[in-house]
C-alpha cells in the first residue's frame, strides 16, 4: 500500500536533484553577496566572498584557530551531552510521573523565559570565563530535550502496553520493544535541537565570556580590531562546525532509529 | 478446561453492569457470548480472566487457569515484523528462537507464512487481525478471551478470519470464549451460544447450536436455522426493555 504509493511516485515524477539545487541555490546566495559587497564598496562593512575566503584560507592554519576550533567543539559537546542525558533523564521522568512533572514545571518554565544574554551575564559571575558558554547551552538546550524526552515517555500507546501486560511480558521488554521504539523518534527530534542551540549558545557565550581558546573569542577580537573579512571567517568556522555537526548527527540518528524501529 | 461463572454480579459506582450471570464453558469448547453493544460483554471478559473481581458470585474453575487474548483492534508492535510480533507475547515465557519456533506453524495454518517478515504497515487489516489470533493462540493458555476480534472488516475477511480461528482452534483446542453482537459469528463458531440482554446483562437464553462443524457454513440451512433463534433472542430481549 505505502510502499506501492512511493514506487508509484516515483515512476511518474523523477526525484528531484536535490544535490543540484542545493548547490544552485548557494551559488545564489554567493552572488548575492558579491553583488551586495560590490554596491557597498567597503571592505570594513561588508566584504567579497573572495575576501573572506582568502582570510580563512590564512587564519584556519594558525595554531590559534586550531585550538580555539578544537576548544569550542569540546564546550558544545560538553553542552549537548550535559543537556541530552540530563534533560532525557528529568523528561522521561516527568513523562512517567506526573508529581515530578510538576515539581519540574516552574523551573523549565523560568529558564525558557530567561533571555540567552541574561543567562551568560549571571554564569560570567558564577563560572570561570571556559565554563560560562557550556553552562550557558546547557540551561537552554536543556528544556528542549526534557520536553521532547517527557513526550517520548508519554508516547507509548496505552493499548499496546494493556496487550503487553495481558501476555505478561517482562518489564525490560516493554521497555525495549514498546517504550523504547515509541519514544525514539521524540528523543531523537530533542537532541537535534538540543544540538543546534548549544552550538550557537557556546558561540554566544564565547563571544561575552572571552575564553583564551574560542571561536567566539577570535570573532570578539576580530570585531574589536574592525577586521570585518576576519569576523567573517571566523563565522564561517563555527557555521562549518555546526553543520557538520548537524550531519553527523542525523546519520547516527537515522542509524539508530533504524535499530529500535 | 472447564469453568463456571455462578450468580456473577458487578457494578462500577451505582451503575449494574452484569446482573447475575450464570455460563459455563465446557473444556475445549468454543463458547460465544452475543449481547448488544455496550452489554457490559468486555466486563464479562474482564471478570473471566479475573482482572476485574466480582462484587458476588462465584467464579469456578479459573483458579490456575492462564488466559490468552485477541482484542478488537489487532494490537500490534508497528516496528516488529508479522513473526516477531506474535512472539513478542511469548517473551515472559521462553527465548526468541524457541518463541519463533512455536510461532512458525500458527502462522502457516492462518495462512501468514509468506508474510512473516513483513510489518504491520504492509498486511492488509484482515491479515493484521489473523496475526492477532495467531499471537493469542501462540501464547499458552487454558482460556482463550476474544472481545469482538471478527469485527471492523468486511463480510469475506470475516469469513477468512473466523475459518483462520477455527483452523488455530482445532490445532490447539484452548477453551474459547468470544464475545460478540454479531449473530452470523455466533452461529458459525459456537458450540455454545449465550446470549445476553441489555445492560445490566442477564442471560437471556444459553444452548447448544446443535450444527455439526463439518455442516456449517454461512448461509447452509442449518446455520441459517441456528441464526434465526439468535437473532429472535436478540430482538426479543431489546422488545422487553
Amino acid at each position: 500500500m505505502e510502499g506501492r504509493g512511493t514506487a508509484a511516485a516515483a515512476a511518474g515524477r523523477p526525484r528531484p536533484p536535490r544535490l543540484l539545487v542545493a548547490a544552485l541555490s548557494a551559488l545564489l546566495l554567493l552572488a548575492l553577496w558579491k553583488l551586495a559587497a560590490l554596491g557597498v564598496g567597503k571592505e570594513i562593512v561588508l566584504p567579497s566572498p573572495e575576501r573572506v575566503a582568502a582570510e580563512a584560507l590564512s587564519l584556519y592554519p594558525t595554531p590559534r584557530f586550531l585550538e580555539a576550533l578544537l576548544a569550542t567543539f569540546l564546550r558544545g559537546l560538553a553542552a549537548f551531552g550535559l543537556s541530552v542525558g540530563i534533560g532525557a533523564l528529568a523528561g522521561i521522568f516527568s513523562g512517567l510521573s506526573p508529581v515530578f512533572e510538576a515539581a519540574l514545571a516552574p523551573l523549565l518554565t523560568v529558564i525558557r523565559a530567561t533571555p540567552v544574554l541574561a543567562l551568560i551575564l549571571v554564569a560570567l559571575l558564577w563560572f570561570p570565563s571556559g565554563a560560562v558558554p557550556v553552562f550557558a547551552a546547557f540551561l537552554m538546550a536543556f528544556p528542549v530535550m526534557a520536553t521532547s524526552a517527557a513526550e517520548g515517555a508519554r508516547a507509548a500507546d496505552p493499548r499496546l502496553l494493556e496487550m503487553a501486560g495481558l501476555f505478561r511480558v517482562p518489564g525490560r521488554q516493554v521497555l525495549l520493544r514498546v517504550r523504547l521504539p515509541a519514544a525514539a523518534p521524540h528523543l531523537v527530534a530533542g537532541a537535534r535541537s538540543a544540538l543546534g542551540l548549544s552550538w550557537k549558545v557556546v558561540v554566544a557565550g564565547e563571544v561575552l565570556s572571552q575564553p583564551l581558546r574560542a571561536l567566539g573569542s577570535g570573532l570578539q577580537d576580530s570585531r574589536v580590531l574592525l577586521e570585518t573579512p576576519r569576523v567573517l571567517a571566523w563565522a564561517a568556522a563555527t557555521i562549518f562546525l555546526c553543520g557538520l555537526t548537524e550531519w553527523l548527527f542525523g546519520l547516527a540518528a537515522k542509524k539508530a532509529l533504524r535499530h529500535v524501529l | 478446561m472447564s469453568f463456571e461463572l455462578v450468580a456473577a454480579r458487578k457494578s462500577y459506582g451505582g451503575l449494574a453492569v452484569l446482573d447475575g450471570i450464570d455460563l459455563r464453558a465446557e473444556d475445549g469448547s468454543v463458547l460465544v457470548v452475543l449481547g448488544p453493544s455496550g452489554c457490559g460483554k468486555t466486563t464479562l471478559l474482564n471478570a473471566i480472566a479475573g482482572l476485574c473481581p466480582l462484587d458476588s458470585g462465584e467464579r469456578r474453575g479459573l483458579d490456575q487457569a492462564r488466559f490468552s487474548y485477541a482484542f478488537q483492534e489487532p494490537r500490534l508492535l508497528p516496528w516488529l515484523t508479522a513473526r516477531d510480533n506474535a512472539a513478542f507475547a511469548l517473551s515472559g515465557l521462553m527465548d526468541r528462537r524457541a518463541a519463533l519456533a512455536r510461532v512458525e506453524p500458527l502462522l502457516e495454518a492462518a495462512g501468514l507464512c509468506d508474510a512473516g517478515d513483513r510489518r504491520p504497515a504492509e498486511l492488509s487489516g484482515g491479515m493484521r487481525q489473523r496475526l492477532s489470533l495467531v499471537r493469542a493462540f501462540a501464547y499458552p493458555a487454558d482460556v482463550l478471551l476474544l472481545d469482538e476480534a471478527f469485527q471492523a472488516v468486511d463480510l469475506k475477511t470475516k469469513i477468512e478470519l473466523m475459518d483462520a480461528f477455527l483452523g488455530l482452534w482445532r490445532r490447539e483446542r484452548p477453551t474459547a470464549v468470544c464475545v460478540t453482537h454479531d449473530v452470523e459469528e455466533a452461529a458459525y463458531l459456537a458450540d455454545r451460544a449465550v446470549v445476553l440482554s441489555a445492560r445490566p446483562a442477564r442471560v437471556v437464553d444459553d444452548f447448544a447450536i446443535g450444527v455439526p462443524r463439518a455442516e456449517r457454513s454461512l448461509g447452509s440451512d442449518a446455520t441459517m436455522e441456528a441464526e434465526a433463534r439468535l437473532y429472535r433472542l436478540v430482538l426479543g430481549s431489546r422488545e422487553a426493555l
